[in-house]
C-alpha cells in the first residue's frame, strides 16, 4: 500500500448558498494518476483549487502531502504550494511584458528557491533541462505570448516540472488543442509519470486524454463524485449513454479510452 | 546657450524621474494598470488637502500626500484577485473616484474656512524648471529604494507580471511582494509629482515601457531599456524645450510619445522576433 498524497474527508464547498462540491472521501496514492472527469460545472476545478488552498471549504479536511490545507496560512501554505506543480485551465495572458519561454519556465524555480535568493546557475540548469526535455529548446528565447497554444501548454508544464513537485495538478491540459498536440501532451504526461513516478491529478472532459498509466477515475457531476474506479469500470456503456446521450458507447483498448458513436465503437 | 550649472538640478531631476518612472512602467504597464499613476496622484492630492486643512503647509504637505498615496497602494496590493471578483483596473477606478471626491470636498472646505490652497496645488502640479538639488535628493532616495527593492525581488516580480494568481498558486508570496512594490511606487511617484507634475509622470510611466516592449524580449532587458528611454525623454525633452523655448513638460511628454512611434516603426520594419534585444545567455 503506497502512502496517500491526497486525502479528502467530508469536503464541502459553497459558493454563496449553493453547494458546489461535496466529496465524502477521496484519496490518491503516491505515484498514481487520478483523473477527475465530468461535465462543465461538475466541481473539478474547484476540487483542484481546494487542494491548493485557493478555495476555502465550508466543512471537511483536505490533507495534501501530509498537511491539512485548511489549517495552513501565509508562509506555511506557500511552502506546501511549492511542493505542488499546478498547470491551470486558462493560460495566463495577463502581462503585456514580452516574457520569454525560458523566463516563464524559470517561475517554477522562483517558487522553489524562495524569497531573497537569486536563481543560481544550478536553478537555470534545471530550467534548461526541462525546456530541453519537453522539446521547447528552439523556443526558449521566443516570447510566450507569440507561440502556439500547444507550445504554451508545454511551457506551463515545464514551469510546473521545474518546480520539482511531489504532486502535479493538471487542469484540462489539452483544452483547445488540436488532435496532434493533444496526443503529444498525453504522451508527455505518460512519460513524466513513468520517469518520475510522480503523483498526478488530472482534470479533463474527455476520456481520450487519459494516459495509459491512469488507473483510477473519479466521475463528478453537480459537485458530487458519482463513480470512482478504473476507467473501464466507471465509463460503462450504460453510464456513457446516460451522461452523453443514447447512441454513444465507451471504447477501451490498450490502456486508451474514448467515447464513440455506437456503430464505430462496435466495429 | 544653456547655463548648465543653473539648470543641472533640472536636468538631473528630469533624467532621474524619467529613469525611475520608466523602470516602474515596465511593471505597471506589464500588469496593465497604467492608470495607477493617475490614481496615486489623486490619493496624494487628497492626503495633501487634508494635511493642509490640519494646519500643515509647504514641504511638510509631502507627508500627508505620501500617506494618502501609500494607503491607496496598500488597498490595491492587499486585494487578492482570486478572492475579489474585480479586475485591478476596476479597483483603481474605485480608488481614483473615491480619492478624487475626497480631494474636491477638502478643496471646497478651504473656501468655506477661508484658507489658501496654493501650497496644495503647487505640490501636485509642480514644474520641472523649479527643481532644485533638494528635490533631486528626495527623488534619488525614492528611486534608490525602489531599485533596490526591484533588484532583491526581481524574480518574484517577474513571476507576478506573468500571472499573480499563478504565482500565488506556485507558492510565491505574490501579495506581499506586490504590495511592497506598490507602496514604494506610490512613494516614488508622490516625490516625483511635486517636482514634475502628474501628466508628465503618467506619460513617463506608460510611454517608455510601451516603447521598450516593442523591441525587447525578456523582463530585464525591457526594464533597462524602459529606464533608458525614460531618462532620454526627461533629459532630451528638457534640452529641446530649452533650445526652442517651449514648455519643458509638454516637450518631455511628446518626446516619450515619439519614442513609441519610433520603436514601433523600427520593430515593424525589421520584424520583432528577428531583431528583438534578447535575454543574456545565462538568462539572469
Amino acid at each position: 500500500m503506497m502512502p496517500e498524497v491526497i486525502a479528502i474527508h467530508g469536503l464541502t464547498v459553497h459558493a454563496g448558498c449553493r453547494c458546489v462540491l461535496e466529496v465524502p472521501h477521496l484519496v490518491a496514492e503516491a505515484g498514481s494518476i487520478l483523473a477527475l472527469l465530468g461535465p462543465n460545472g461538475a466541481g473539478k476545478t474547484t476540487l483542484l483549487r481546494a487542494l491548493l488552498g485557493i478555495v476555502t471549504p465550508t466543512a471537511g479536511r483536505v490533507v495534501v502531502l501530509g498537511k491539512n490545507v485548511g489549517a495552513l496560512r501565509g508562509t506555511a501554505l506557500a511552502g506546501l504550494r511549492r511542493r505542488m506543480g499546478y498547470v491551470p485551465q486558462l493560460l495566463p495572458a495577463r502581462s503585456e511584458l514580452p516574457l520569454t519561454v525560458r523566463e516563464v519556465v524559470s517561475i517554477g524555480r522562483t517558487a522553489r528557491v524562495g524569497l531573497l535568493r537569486p536563481l543560481s546557475r544550478g536553478d537555470w540548469q534545471v530550467v534548461d533541462r526541462w525546456i530541453e526535455h519537453l522539446g521547447l529548446a528552439p523556443l526558449a528565447g521566443r516570447v510566450f505570448n507569440e507561440i502556439s497554444g500547444g507550445e504554451q501548454r508545454k511551457t506551463m508544464l515545464a514551469r510546473a516540472m521545474a518546480q520539482e513537485p511531489e504532486l502535479l495538478l493538471l487542469d484540462e491540459p489539452t483544452a483547445n488543442l488540436d488532435l496532434g498536440w493533444r496526443e503529444r501532451l498525453v504522451a508527455t504526461i505518460q512519460q513524466l509519470h513513468a520517469e518520475a513516478r510522480l503523483t498526478i491529478m488530472l482534470v479533463c472532459h474527455e476520456l481520450e486524454v487519459l494516459p495509459p498509466a491512469c488507473r483510477r477515475v473519479a466521475l463528478l457531476d453537480s459537485g458530487r463524485v458519482v463513480a470512482l474506479g478504473g476507467p473501464a469500470e466507471v465509463f460503462t456503456n450504460e453510464r456513457v449513454a446516460r451522461l452523453y446521450g443514447p447512441g454513444l458507447r465507451a471504447w477501451h483498448q490498450a490502456g486508451r479510452h474514448a467515447v464513440l458513436p455506437a456503430e464505430v465503437a462496435h466495429d | 546657450m544653456i547655463d548648465l550649472v543653473f539648470w543641472a538640478p533640472v536636468m538631473a531631476g528630469g533624467a532621474l524621474a524619467g529613469a525611475s518612472s520608466g523602470a516602474l512602467g515596465t511593471f505597471i504597464v506589464g500588469m496593465r494598470i497604467p492608470f495607477l499613476g493617475v490614481c496615486v496622484a489623486h490619493a496624494a492630492l487628497a492626503g495633501a488637502v487634508f494635511g493642509g486643512l490640519c494646519g500643515l503647509a509647504g514641504q511638510t504637505l509631502l507627508l500627508p500626500a505620501l500617506g494618502g498615496a501609500v494607503l491607496t497602494a496598500l488597498a490595491l496590493g492587499r486585494l487578492n484577485p482570486q478572492r475579489v471578483r474585480l479586475d485591478d483596473n476596476t479597483v483603481l477606478s474605485f480608488l481614483f473616484s473615491t480619492t478624487m471626491g475626497l480631494a474636491f470636498i477638502g478643496i471646497g472646505l478651504y473656501g468655506i474656512l477661508g484658507k489658501s490652497d496654493n501650497d496644495v496645488r503647487s505640490l501636485l502640479w509642480g514644474s520641472l524648471n523649479f527643481c532644485r538639488w533638494r528635490d533631486v535628493r528626495w527623488m534619488f532616495g525614492a528611486a534608490l529604494a525602489l531599485f533596490v527593492y526591484i533588484a532583491v525581488f526581481f524574480k518574484e516580480l517577474r513571476a507576478i507580471l506573468f500571472s499573480r494568481a499563478d504565482a500565488e498558486a506556485a507558492g510565491i508570496r505574490a501579495t506581499a511582494v506586490w504590495t511592497g512594490f506598490l507602496v514604494l511606487t506610490a512613494a516614488a511617484l508622490t516625490v516625483n509629482f511635486q517636482t514634475i507634475g502628474g501628466l508628465m509622470i503618467y506619460s513617463l510611466i506608460s510611454n517608455p515601457a510601451a516603447a521598450a516592449f516593442q523591441i525587447t524580449r525578456g523582463c530585464r532587458p525591457a526594464m533597462l531599456l524602459s529606464a533608458a528611454f525614460g531618462a532620454v525623454s526627461g533629459l532630451g525633452g528638457f534640452l529641446i524645450a530649452a533650445v526652442t523655448d517651449l514648455p519643458s513638460g509638454a516637450v518631455i511628454v511628446l518626446v516619450s510619445s515619439a519614442l513609441i512611434l519610433v520603436a514601433a516603426a523600427w520593430a515593424r520594419s525589421r520584424g520583432r522576433s528577428a531583431c528583438g534585444v534578447s535575454q543574456p545567455v545565462d538568462g539572469r
